[in-house]
């Protein structure tokens, strides 16, 4: 089977192996996250407080048609994605910080994604990588729930809700980048999950307010992201132990 | 200087196994790239985009491999397929749908040309396939298991989109999508063949896997073994050829 003639053919090929497998391996290494996120306690830590308002008035919004199950899911719902309240604060915005790449640990618990009268709830959440998301139904109608990656619309999973009460907890991919999640038995049914490399991330409430907490002293750039509004940054300072507040506005489109 | 010389033949003989098992497993990228020229880049295109020349004549799209996203998978929703069940589409083709058998390649052409398809998504660089879903034996066909999976259909909501007698005209039939926004309807169970296979398993192994770019999600988090094989009777009891089959005491049609 082996014979003098190709042996050192074969060990030549072996070295190139071996070459190849170098060659590989650096430009693995070379092509890590220059700054991977690092989980260290902080004990120091600053908050950020802060606003997204709406500049201009809400454009006009007309309730979505149900075309389906009406009898349980009703005739029209209102239309969530300009969620305006009376001093213009902004809801379901998504606010984070970029450039930030040492601090508090990911969070324990799950977060949630809930099918309730025919809708998601939360319209917009933030998530660290690989995090574990637990998808529950209140509805007595089928939904299922479908994250697609929002860049390429390539599935991530596809799981089925048959009945009111169920629930299962599936992970989130392990490589950051924004989620477009539907229901494809209600076509109306959308929510977002904006998966990043690190914890510091928070959604404006109904007022349109937000808090990030336990951020180590330093200046960062705070970004804020909307499904129809858009995105915007500030420049924001954190000082040991202090709350900053923060306003940013985001253009109605 | 013996044992240099022991050490070097070791090393060779290692290569050489370690050579041979690779080229056994996984296919040659740049043959496979052959093979796909010649025959699949009319339908799936030159860029694995699915976009080929024959693409805008067909109802039922080619497949998009960018995605790394495949229908007929042996793996839990969201993974990779394995090789093998990309293989298996090879080999059995598509039901219902332009792509056809390739039996007719040999065995070291389809393992070729699964390796340069595999090249069209980087996830397959990145990401390992989980492992399978494990499919206990078919407990039998019997009018009581029907009856039962005809109470599962009803509990799961099946009807939603695949109608109250399976014909596919449910509520949410309407509209539907596919991962890449063609329109699709879901599959009219009384019809006869199923797409991804006629035999037992293959019904089973769809509830459990989904079918990936596709609204059909995956059941496994919430359908027993028990349940799924009563599932798959009354599914099977749906089809007149299955119908055909019970009576010849068939368990599945051979495909």
């Amino acid at each position: 089977m082996v014979n003098a003639m190709s042996a050192g053919g074969r060990l030549h090929g072996r070295v190139a192996r071996v070459g190849i497998a170098i060659v590989a391996l650096t430009a693995l290494v070379a092509m890590r996250p220059v700054r991977a996120y690092e989980v260290a306690t902080v004990t120091n830590g600053g908050s950020i407080e802060g606003v997204v308002t709406l500049s201009g008035s809400a454009p006009a919004t007309t309730p979505i048609k149900v075309t389906k199950n009406q009898d349980y899911c009703g005739q029209a719902i209102p239309d969530p994605v300009y969620t305006v309240d009376g001093s213009g604060g902004l809801a379901n915005v998504i606010v984070f910080l970029k450039d930030i790449t040492k601090g508090k640990a990911a969070p324990t618990e799950p977060l949630a994604l809930v099918n309730s009268k025919c809708m998601f709830s939360p319209r917009a959440q933030g998530a660290m990588v690989s995090e574990q998301v637990k998808i529950s139904s209140e509805d007595t109608v089928l939904h299922n729930t479908h994250p697609q990656n929002a860049d390429t619309n390539a599935t991530i999973f596809n799981v089925a809700l048959p009945f009111k009460g169920f629930s299962v907890t599936k992970p989130l991919p392990s490589m950051p980048m924004m989620i477009k999640v539907k229901c494809d038995a209600h076509e109306w049914m959308h929510a977002w999950i904006m998966e990043l490399d690190h914890p510091y991330y928070a959604t404006t409430g109904a007022d349109g307010h937000f808090t990030i907490k336990d951020v180590p002293p330093g200046t960062y750039t705070l970004a804020v992201w909307h499904e129809a509004a858009g995105a915007n940054t500030a420049p924001v300072t954190v000082a040991a132990g202090q709350t900053t507040k923060s306003k940013i506005t985001l253009a109605a489109k | 200087m013996f044992y240099r010389v022991a050490q070097s033949i070791l090393l060779l003989v290692g290569a050489l196994l370690a050579g041979s098992a690779v080229a056994a497993n996984t296919g040659d990228v740049k043959t496979g790239k052959l093979v796909y020229e010649r025959y699949c880049l009319s339908c799936h295109g030159a860029q694995g985009n699915g976009q080929g020349e024959a693409a805008e004549y067909m109802s039922i799209k080619p497949r998009d491999y960018r995605q790394g996203t495949y229908k007929w998978r042996s793996t839990p929703s969201g993974s990779l397929p394995l090789d093998s069940d990309l293989e298996h589409t090879l080999l059995n083709g598509l039901y219902g749908t332009y792509m056809p058998t390739w039996r007719a390649l040999d065995e070291r052409s389809r393992r070729d040309v699964i390796a340069y398809i595999k090249t069209f998504s980087p996830r397959f660089g990145t990401e390992k396939p989980q492992d399978p879903i494990i499919i206990p034996p078919d407990p039998g066909y019997s009018v009581a298991s029907v009856a039962r999976g005809d109470a599962v259909y009803k509990k799961y909501n099946c009807a939603q989109c695949h109608g109250a007698g399976g014909q596919g005209d449910g509520p949410s039939a309407h509209e539907l999508k596919d991962d890449w926004g063609n329109g699709l309807v879901p599959y009219d169970l009384t019809k006869g063949h199923v797409k991804c296979g006629d035999k037992s398993t293959d019904i089973y192994r769809v509830f459990m896997s989904g079918l990936a770019g596709t609204p059909m999600p995956t059941f496994a988090d919430s359908l027993s073994p028990v349940d799924a094989w009563d599932l798959v009777h009354f599914i099977q009891s749906l089809s007149p050829l299955y119908a055909k089959n019970m009576a010849s005491g068939e368990t599945g049609g051979a495909r």
